[in-house]
């Protein structure tokens, strides 16, 4: 099978690395084997199993599909093989946003309230933000440029 | 007019023409898609991220949403108040078995049936039920479950079951209670029984994987390889030793569509509705049984003559008793009781396994119930044989590794 490169598969593999590194740290800051994370926007607390652990592996197994199959994108496996790397990544960070949403309702279990202010449900979105949600823009646009990739190029 | 057979065909071919028509048909990116999800090498890593989502949209919603966000609130702050407030004489036995514990703050602990039964059912597993339907539903509308039930196969044929019972096994870890309901995609008799036990023993359910984590977060690790090794193994076992079929089936796979909205609600509406009318009455007539039990002071005989075989032969301490007789109210709390008591790691991981394997709770208890009475008596008799070896095995174990 001939290899070409295009800009959708050299953007598939940057983004599959950055996912590949960014699960791994979520896994290793879970295992202990560095401390938590925090550069700007980005966070690895490390602090629960199933979201750095499982959701970390998640990520590491995303970005090695991105990776695998950045290569030949002419063929419809290898650029199914890279949409499907992007859309584990796109479950993890789903689940990320639509925890912040369920969690951003309520008043808080110290407040008299049931509702949260408008303002407090907005504050919920503010950074910093796991990695998941970072790779998310990076992702669509690799998305797209996999979606527009034709069969054979 | 009597029409010859040529002429016959001749009409065939013209309507054929018009309304049939024909070309080469290209693979999608859909069909690969679809295809790769059932192969193992990218199908599992697939399986590792649908389930995450799915225990991911469960907690946030369930728990973090309603239950958390709103249910406590309501059931703790106003329900039980008012209901404390009204119900006339709190010394009175009526008090007791419908609102509980005079003194309790909140409805986790009063084991009141209006008080612990509403807020259990209404307030906890009507939620869990609820998002665990529409998920459900919504991967197998979508036609990601028969790829699941595909990968899962080969390992559960090895125990007597098929890929389907993937469903039941998922539905167990959030709650055991749609779980036993679910257990009715199985095609036999024995399928269900096997599948239903190895349920109320084998798989703890979100609550309790939730407690555990919290307060013996270095020990679930051993729990969950314990209770694994349990599923395959006392799987393998019951499935030689239960007479009845195993039949194989048919998976029909069909292509990724989007679900339809009418079809997911309907869906949705009729399995909640069948929850609602079915399951909540028996869950409040379980905890009222299990109040009268305590009134008749059952559970205290029960504990005391069991002390001796968990000191013994499961080498727990005696306190152990206690929550492991809670744990038929709710597994999660007796975890949380364990936690206080003073043990060795090993006997720590033991006494959770223990709670873990030991009945199921009342809920699931009802529910199995309602699934026949027989099935549940068979269920029990296993269960009791499983505990008792099992919490022997592990103990012995332990004494062999040393540490027990």
């Amino acid at each position: 099978m001939k290899t070409s490169y295009t800009i959708a598969s050299i953007s598939a593999a940057l983004v599959g690395a950055a996912a590949l590194v960014l699960g791994l740290a979520d896994v290793l800051v879970w295992a202990g084997s560095t401390g938590p994370i925090s550069i700007g926007i980005l966070e690895i607390t490390g602090d629960d199993f199933f979201r750095w652990a499982w959701g970390g592996l998640v990520v590491v197994l995303g970005g090695v599909l991105m990776l695998a199959g950045a290569r030949s994108l002419g063929d419809l496996d290898q650029r199914a093989t890279a949409v499907l790397g992007v859309i584990m990544v796109w479950l993890i960070a789903g689940c990320d946003i639509f925890g912040m949403i369920c969690s951003g309702i309520p008043a808080g279990e110290e407040s008299e309230a049931f509702f949260n202010s408008l303002g407090g449900f907005i504050g919920g979105f503010a950074p910093p933000y796991a990695p998941a949600i970072l790779l998310l823009p990076f992702t669509l646009i690799v998305a797209w440029l996999l979606l527009d990739q034709r069969q054979g190029a | 007019m009597e029409l010859t057979s040529d002429q016959r065909w001749e009409i065939v071919e013209r309507v054929a023409s018009k309304v049939v028509s024909t070309g080469t048909s290209q693979r999608s990116l859909a069909d690969a898609l679809g295809d790769l999800t059932v192969k193992p090498l990218t199908g599992l890593p697939v399986a590792l991220a649908v389930l995450y989502a799915f225990w991911s949209i469960f907690s946030s919603f369930a728990g973090d949403l309603v239950t958390d966000g709103f249910m406590v609130k309501l059931f703790d702050n106003h329900w039980l108040p008012w209901l404390q407030s009204a119900w006339p004489d709190p010394n009175s036995v009526l008090y007791f078995l419908f609102v509980g514990d005079p003194l309790a703050d909140n409805c986790f602990e009063a084991f009141g049936v209006l008080s612990s039964g509403l807020f259990v059912s209404i307030g906890v597993v009507l939620p869990a039920v609820l998002i665990f339907y529409l998920t459900m539903t919504l991967l197998e509308d979508s036609g990601y479950l028969p790829r699941l039930a595909v990968l899962a196969d080969t390992f559960l044929h090895k125990i007597g079951l098929h890929g389907y019972a993937i469903v039941p096994t998922i539905l167990g870890l959030g709650c055991n209670v749609p779980a036993v309901t679910a257990t009715r995609v199985l095609e036999t008799k024995k399928q269900r029984f096997l599948m239903m036990t190895l349920l109320a023993i084998f798989v703890p359910c979100g609550a309790q994987l939730g407690i555990m984590l919290a307060v013996i977060p270095e020990s679930v690790g051993w729990v969950i390889l314990y209770l694994l090794a349990g599923f395959a193994v006392f799987g393998f076992l019951l499935d030689r030793l239960i007479p009845g079929e195993n039949p194989e089936i048919l998976i029909d796979v069909p292509p990724y569509r989007w679900p339809v909205r009418e079809n997911v609600a309907k869906k949705l509406w009729n399995r909640t509705k069948g929850f609602l009318k079915e399951a909540v009455p028996f869950v409040l007539f379980g905890i009222l049984i299990v109040n009268v039990l305590y009134l008749l002071g059952v559970i205290q005989a029960l504990a005391t003559a069991l002390a001796p075989i968990f000191v013994t032969w499961f080498g727990v301490p005696s306190e152990t008793v206690g929550p492991l007789i809670a744990a038929f109210l709710r597994k999660d709390l007796a975890v949380a009781q364990l936690s206080t008591i003073a043990m060795t790691p090993y006997q720590m991981i033991t006494s959770v396994v223990l709670v873990s394997i030991y009945f199921p709770c009342v809920a699931t208890f009802v529910v199995m119930l309602r699934e026949g009475w027989k099935q549940l008596l068979a269920a029990i008799a296993a269960l009791v044989v499983v505990v008792f070896v099992y919490g022997g095995v592990i103990h012995g174990i332990g004494i062999l590794l040393g540490v027990a």
